[in-house]
Order: structure tokens, then C-alpha cells, then sequence
């Protein structure tokens, strides 16, 4: 036997080789006292010089290293958008107390490995580099949850994240092995022609219970109900800038994967796929908007919400049509601009106030701080999916898809969480607008007090700061973020496109 | 020859995974495991699964058995209390284990015994499960893979000392705050 060496398309690997040689330095970083506080620009350049490169491979279409990735459309708009969010994360992380318990660049090391593994997700055509891509996606954000290590919701919600992560990942594998014992091969496109040749197999027990557990694994990892039990826990007790990333990225990634393995690999088998999705995104919409009506704490709330627009994304896959597609990832993209903004906010009032997020520390803000309550505010409103911001338009997308391929019982289900859903957005934007400023102390005192007791026992927070919204790296990600999200809502076309270029990688598969 | 060496390895096997349960010291139950996994690599050479063989010593023979091993010697001295089952677990238990024995019982003679005694299936491709196809497999197909498995065994190693880092810490704190009192 001969070595083959795989043909390596360099230019077309490129995001992953920089992101690599990124992470590498970043961990190098961690030895030199002279260089580790400059770590948070490290990492944005490094994300920079992978969103240049992926921006070089805007066009590309093709397999890479013997059909492991494949860099496309989709590949190229679900990896920029989790680039963007890691970027987000470095700047609100900075004096964050996890970022600094942690070590800054042990922290940013783990923040980039997961995000080189979101770009390897978001590429993945086969099999093994699915699940090797989602490891690299989630081991690190199990730390990541856990490094704020002076609070024990923090260390408790990164166990939570990993008991349950590890029981989504089990499922999964489980599921994938199926779906080769039942096709005979690893690669997406290699799985859709072997379930064909296969006699009977597209109805075989052995691909069906398969295609099940692939379903099940991937909504852990997107947080669509039943599978959603962990996101508001976990969500709550993580450090705010890995939230953030988290709600956005991971779904980004993860819903990449979702979409080419269940267009491609398992195409062939809509009919059989697309009712149980159906199901899934339906009692998603359902329980994440009806469970986020009771919650007073913000990010909690934002984990249930996280749940419903799961169950809104899905329904784009439902239809495994391109329209279906491009409406899932312009409706990502716009969470991405909605989720960030709100994040970002919730991270300034957290060091203003003790670290607590309750809904009650916004009181009177918005006379206090109008330019902190307008992101919020406008973040709420695209998040409801009121006009005139990219929310609405998402959704309206979204509509338009399942009706034009006869889902319109989803539909209906969509605009049905969207008006259970104000209830609790607009209750936010009450609280920031409406209630006199003079309850602002006493809602923040009782909040001091009230918070949990810390394992270091210090008085004062050192990792309080009251001009958290002056500071440029924390307000800037909010009103960029509210800019798109405004922006895009009253002139959709540049994001159309986007998505329709995410949408136009997979016209060979689907219509 | 091929028989004598199956029921070696059997027997072997067997007579081990019964010593990990009934032995009482944690010591010896981990040095039965390790004699376990040697006997059933013999099996895996039988079949000719020689990657397969290989690596069940390498890995858990050697690197997870010495993790047993660590953690029997670290907190094996301590006598632990007696864990009390509840009785309906006590009940429930065994019924599961024999019900579980009885469903792998059907499972293994309904199907896998036909192919007893043939060579096994025809279409497996010359070499399947050497060291070098699966070195070629690693290198050339599942390349990404295997270099992606890699990076995340280094942001692994990373989140552990994370990890380590705050008990290490908080046994400073402690041991500077009880020198305070």
C-alpha cells in the first residue's frame, strides 16, 4: 500500500489554518507576561484575519480534503456570523471577573477553540468531521461557563451544560453510527446515495430511528423543546460575555450542520423528517415563549426566548426548500444583531450593579441612560418582530416560506408565539420607560442584597464598575448591533442577499 | 490451534470481569480489569482486528487503567461508609440485569450465532482493520478529522487548568484565611 496524500486546497481552508495558527499563538500568549495583556487584540485580529479570509472565499464551492469540508455559501455566512459574535465576546469580556479569574488568555484560547470549531461545523460534510467539529464547538464552552469562578451558579451551570451536552453528543454519535450502519458511508453525499441504492432502506427501522437520535442530539445543541431544559440554567449562570456567545454562535454553527445534513445527507427522506421537525419547532415556539412570561431575571429570560426563536429557525428546514433556507439564515443573522445588543446591555448594567440581572435594575433607565435603554429597547422590539427592524422581516420571511410550501399550520404557530411573546418583551421595555427613576436605588439595593452568597466573601466587587457605560468596548457592540438590526429592518436587500447566497449553496439538492 | 486460543481468551476474560465485581479491594479489582482487557485483545487478534487489539492495550490497559489506579490509590485508603440501596432498588436492580441478559441473550442468538462457524462476511475489502489501513484511513480520508481530534485534546488540556486553577487558588485562600483565625 501507497501513502495517498488527500489533495489540501489551501486557499479554500485558509479560515481554518488562520484560526488555528490563531489559537496556537493565543495559547503561546499565556506564557509570556510581556504579551498576555495583549490577548483580547490577538484574538481580534485573529478573528479578523479569518472573517478576511472567508470574505476571500465568498465564491468558493467546493470539497476540501477528500470530501471532509466543504467551503460554500452557507458555510461561508453561518462562520462569519459566529466570527462576529466571538468578536463581541472579546470586547465585552474585557474586565470581566471570568475573563480575569481565568486567566485572559487561557480564556480567549478556550473562546477560540470553539469557534474554530464552529467553522468547522459550519463546513462539515462528513460524518466524522460533524462530530469532531461539534466536540471542539462545546468542550470549550463547558469551561467557558464555568469560569467565573467565584460564583457557584457559574460552576454549576458549566457542570449542567456538560452533563446535558454530554447526553446530546452520546445521542448524537448513536444516531450517526445508525445512519452508516443503514447507508454504508460517512460522507453527506455519499449517505444520501447510499440510502437510496440500499433496498428499502430510506424505510428502514434501523435509518429512521437514526435520523431520530440526529434530531434529538442537535436540538441539545440549539436548545429546541423538549431538549431545552437546560438553556435557561445555564444561560442564568454562565458569565454574560459567554452567553452571549453562546445564544448566538452555537446556534449559527449548529444550525449549519442542521441544515446540510439534513438537506443533503438525509434529503432524501424529507417526507419522513419534516412532520417530527414540524412537531419540534411547534412545542419549541410554545414552551420557550410561555415559560419566558414568569421569569424576572434578564438572561433567564433570554434563555427561554433563545428556545422560541430556536423553534422559529427550525421551521425554515421544515420546508427543505431554498426559501426556507435563505429565511433561516436572515433570520439568524438578524438574532445575531438583536441578541448582541441586548447582551451587551444586560453586561453594562451587570458591572453596574452588583453582577445581578433582574429585570428591576432597569427601572428608570431610560430617562437615566437613554443610550443604554434604546439598544435594549429596540433589541425587545426586533426580538417581538415589530416593525420596522430585521426581526419583523425575518419573521415575515419565515411566513412567506412555510405558506408558499403548504406548512401554513406553522405559520399560524409562529404568529401565535410571536403574540405571546410580547408579553414578555414588552414588559422589559415597560420597566425601562415607564416606572419613575426615583424606584431605580431602591430596586438595586434590594437586588444587592439579595444576591447570592459569593464563595470569596469580598465586600466590595472589585469587578464593579460604575462607568461601565462609558466604556467604548462595551457601549460600541450595543449600538453597532442596534444600528444593523434597525438598519436591516428598513433596508433588508443587503441582508437578502446574504442569506440568498447561503440558500444558493445547496440548489443542487434542494428546490 | 484457533480453538484452544479462543477459550483461553474466554475463559480468561470471563474469569476476570467476574474478580472486578467480587474482589473487595479496589486495588485488585483494577488489576483484574487490566488482565480482562488483555484476554479479550487476545479475542480482538483472533478476528484479526490487530488496530483494534493495539489500541484496547494502549488506551485503556494503559492510560485509563492508570487513571483507575491513581484514583484507587488516592482515596482507596478512606474507609467509605457503606452505600445504602433502597429496597425497591434492591428489588428493581437485579431484574433490570437479568432482563437486559435476556434481551443481548435473543439479540446474540437470533442473529449474530447464524454467522458462527463461516469466515464471515465476503465484501470485506483485503487488510480491513490493520494498523496500516487504518493509518491510511486516518491520513488521507478523515485527515481533518484527525487533526481537528488533536486541537481539541489541546483546548481540552486548556480547560483543565482552567479548572484546576480556582481549587488551587481557593486552597490558598483557605489555608491563609484559617492561619487569620
Amino acid at each position: 500500500m501507497s501513502f495517498d496524500a488527500p489533495t489540501i486546497d489551501y486557499a479554500g481552508l485558509s479560515p481554518v489554518i488562520a484560526l488555528t495558527v490563531g489559537l496556537v499563538v493565543i495559547v503561546l500568549a499565556a506564557v509570556f507576561d510581556s504579551v498576555r495583556r495583549f490577548g483580547p487584540a490577538l484574538a481580534l485580529l485573529t478573528y479578523a484575519v479569518t472573517a478576511g479570509c472567508l470574505i476571500w472565499q465568498w465564491n468558493a464551492n467546493l470539497d476540501l480534503v477528500s470530501g471532509s469540508l466543504r467551503i460554500d455559501g452557507l458555510a461561508v455566512t453561518l462562520s462569519l456570523l459566529a466570527v462576529i459574535a466571538a468578536a463581541v465576546a472579546v470586547l465585552l469580556a474585557i474586565g470581566d471577573p471570568s475573563e480575569t479569574q481565568a486567566g485572559r488568555s487561557d480564556w480567549l484560547a478556550l473562546l477560540t477553540g470553539s469557534l474554530l470549531g464552529m467553522v468547522i461545523l459550519a463546513q462539515a460534510t462528513s460524518m466524522l468531521t460533524f462530530f469532531v467539529g461539534l466536540e471542539l464547538l462545546s468542550i470549550p464552552l463547558y469551561a467557558l461557563c464555568g469560569t467565573n469562578l467565584r460564583r457557584r451558579e457559574s460552576l454549576e451551570s458549566g457542570l449542567k451544560y456538560l452533563i446535558v451536552g454530554s447526553v446530546g453528543s452520546a445521542t448524537l454519535l448513536y444516531g450517526l453510527a445508525m445512519i452508516y450502519g443503514a447507508s454504508g458511508a460517512t460522507g453527506f453525499q455519499a449517505i444520501s446515495d447510499g440510502l437510496q441504492a440500499g433496498d428499502g432502506m430510506l424505510s428502514d427501522s434501523l435509518t429512521l430511528v437514526g435520523v431520530g437520535m440526529v434530531a434529538v442530539g442537535l436540538a441539545f445543541k440549539v436548545s429546541i423543546a423538549p431538549f431545552h431544559q437546560w438553556t435557561p440554567d445555564v444561560y442564568q449562570g454562565a458569565p454574560t460575555p459567554v452567553t452571549a456567545f453562546m445564544a448566538v454562535a452555537t446556534k449559527a454553527a449548529a444550525f449549519a450542520v442542521f441544515i446540510r445534513f439534513f438537506l443533503v445527507a438525509l434529503g432524501p427522506l424529507a417526507d419522513q423528517w419534516d412532520v417530527m421537525l414540524a412537531a419540534l419547532a411547534a412545542l419549541s415556539i410554545v414552551v420557550g415563549n410561555v415559560g419566558a412570561l414568569a421569569q424576572t431575571s434578564l438572561k433567564r429570560m433570554l434563555g427561554y426566548s433563545g428556545v422560541a426563536q430556536a423553534g422559529y429557525m427550525l421551521a425554515g428546514i421544515v420546508t427543505a426548500t431554498q426559501a426556507g433556507v435563505d429565511a433561516l439564515v436572515f433570520y439568524l443573522a438578524a438574532y445575531v444583531a438583536m441578541n448582541v445588543a441586548a447582551f451587551a446591555v444586560v453586561v453594562i448594567r451587570e458591572r453596574q450593579n452588583g453582577f445581578s440581572d433582574d429585570i428591576s435594575t432597569l427601572r428608570g433607565l431610560g430617562r437615566e441612560k437613554p443610550l443604554l435603554a434604546w439598544p435594549l429597547t429596540i433589541a425587545m422590539l426586533a426580538l417581538a418582530g415589530l416593525p420596522p427592524t430585521a426581526g419583523f422581516i425575518g419573521k415575515l420571511y419565515l411566513i412567506e416560506a412555510l405558506v408558499d410550501d403548504d406548512w401554513t399550520w406553522l405559520a399560524v404557530m409562529i404568529a401565535i408565539g410571536t403574540m405571546i411573546s410580547l408579553g414578555y418583551y414588552l414588559r422589559v421595555v415597560a420597566t425601562l420607560w415607564m416606572s419613575p427613576a426615583g424606584q431605580a436605588e431602591a430596586g438595586a439595593e434590594i437586588d444587592t442584597a439579595s444576591l447570592p452568597p459569593q464563595i470569596a466573601g469580598a465586600q466590595a466587587d472589585p469587578f464593579e464598575d460604575s462607568r461601565a457605560d462609558r466604556r467604548w468596548y462595551l457601549v460600541a457592540p450595543a449600538l453597532i448591533a442596534t444600528a444593523a438590526a434597525l438598519f436591516f429592518g428598513v433596508i433588508p436587500q443587503p441582508l437578502v442577499d446574504f442569506a440568498q447566497h447561503a440558500g444558493d449553496a445547496l440548489s443542487v439538492w434542494i428546490s | 490451534m484457533e480453538q484452544v486460543a479462543f477459550f483461553v481468551g474466554a475463559i480468561g476474560a470471563l474469569g476476570a470481569a467476574f474478580a472486578v465485581v467480587i474482589v473487595k479491594n479496589p486495588f485488585y479489582s483494577v488489576l483484574a480489569l487490566v488482565i480482562h482487557l488483555v484476554f479479550l485483545a487476545g479475542i480482538f487478534l483472533l478476528l484479526m482486528a490487530q488496530f483494534l487489539a493495539a489500541a484496547l492495550i494502549v488506551v485503556y490497559a494503559g492510560a485509563v487503567m492508570v487513571l483507575y489506579v491513581f484514583v484507587a490509590a488516592y482515596v482507596g485508603g478512606i474507609e467509605e461508609p457503606k452505600w445504602d440501596s433502597s429496597p425497591e432498588l434492591r428489588i428493581v436492580g437485579p431484574i433490570l440485569a437479568v432482563a437486559l441478559f435476556i434481551a443481548i441473550s435473543i439479540a446474540v442468538l437470533g442473529s449474530g450465532l447464524s454467522a458462527l462457524g463461516t469466515p464471515g462476511p465476503d465484501d470485506v475489502p483485503a487488510g480491513f482493520g490493520t494498523p496500516e489501513a487504518v493509518g491510511h484511513l486516518m491520513m488521507e480520508d478523515f485527515l481533518i478529522a484527525f487533526e481537528a481530534a488533536s486541537l481539541l485534546l489541546l483546548v481540552a488540556a486548556v480547560a483543565a487548568i482552567v479548572l484546576a486553577g480556582r481549587r488551587r487558588e481557593d486552597r490558598k485562600k483557605q489555608l491563609t484565611g484559617g492561619e487569620g483565625a
